[in-house]
C-alpha cells in the first residue's frame, strides 16, 4: 500500500507547477516567507490623522468671492502685541543677519 | 532625529514632541520598508553564500534606528499618552471612556446586564 517517495515527489512537483509555488521538497530555508509578507508601512504611517486644512487655506478659498473671515485668536494675539508695544514692553527686534554671521 | 521630521507640521491631532517623533519614525519606516525586507530576505535565505548573508546582516543593523518597526509605538491621538491605548480607537483608556460616555464614538455603549 505504501506509496514510493519518488511518486510522491512527482505529485508534489506537479502541484507546485499548477499552483505556481516553489518546489522545495527538502524544506530548505529560502526566506520566501519574507517575500510573502505584506508591506505594512502605509498602514502604520497613516495612524495619526493628517492636517487637512489650515485657517489660511480656508481664507484663501473664500477670497475669490470677496468674503473676508477673521480668525478670532489671531486678532486677539495681534491686539495683545499692539497693547504691549504701546507700553514699550514688547519683544526686542531681531538682530541683523550681518551681526550674527560673524559668530560661528 | 530632526532629519526625519517634516519641515512643516503635518499632523491634525493633538501634538507634542513624542507624537511628532513617533510620526517621523512611522514615515521613516514606510520609506525604508522595501530595503529592510530585501535585506531580511537575503539574511534568511540559506541558499546564498554565507558572506553575502553576513554583509546583509551588517547592513540591516547599520540602518538608522528610526527605520526600525520596533521603534513605533501606538500613542493616544487625544492626549499623546503611550500606555493603555485601545488600538481600535487610537485612544488611551481614559480618553476612550470620556469619548464613549459622551457618545462621540459610534457603535460603543456602556455595557449593562
Amino acid at each position: 500500500m505504501a506509496v514510493p517517495r519518488a511518486r510522491l515527489l512527482d505529485l508534489m512537483r506537479a502541484q507546485c507547477e499548477l499552483f505556481a509555488t516553489t518546489f522545495n521538497p527538502e524544506g530548505v530555508r529560502t526566506g520566501n516567507k519574507i517575500l510573502r509578507q505584506r508591506l505594512r508601512g502605509p498602514a502604520l504611517a497613516s495612524y495619526y490623522p493628517r492636517k487637512v486644512m489650515t485657517f489660511r487655506d480656508f481664507q484663501d478659498e473664500f477670497k475669490p468671492l470677496e468674503l473676508e473671515i477673521e480668525e478670532e485668536g489671531e486678532v486677539d494675539r495681534l491686539e495683545h502685541i499692539a497693547a504691549l508695544k504701546a507700553r514699550g514692553k514688547s519683544a526686542p527686534k531681531k538682530k541683523r543677519e550681518a551681526n550674527t554671521s560673524k559668530k560661528k | 532625529m530632526s532629519m526625519f521630521r517634516a519641515k512643516k507640521l503635518d499632523l491634525g491631532c493633538f501634538t507634542n514632541i513624542k507624537i511628532i517623533r513617533d510620526h517621523s519614525k512611522r514615515k521613516a519606516y514606510e520609506a525604508a520598508e522595501a530595503e529592510r525586507q530585501a535585506l531580511r530576505y537575503i539574511v534568511r535565505n540559506t541558499t546564498l553564500p554565507p558572506r553575502t548573508r553576513a554583509i546583509a546582516q551588517l547592513q540591516l543593523t547599520q540602518m538608522h534606528c528610526y527605520t526600525r518597526p520596533t521603534q513605533i509605538r501606538n500613542r493616544c491621538i487625544l492626549g499623546g499618552k503611550g500606555r493603555g491605548i485601545l488600538g481600535d480607537f487610537k485612544m488611551s483608556r481614559f480618553n476612550f471612556r470620556m469619548q464613549a460616555l459622551a457618545g462621540n464614538i459610534p457603535g460603543v455603549k456602556k455595557a449593562s446586564w
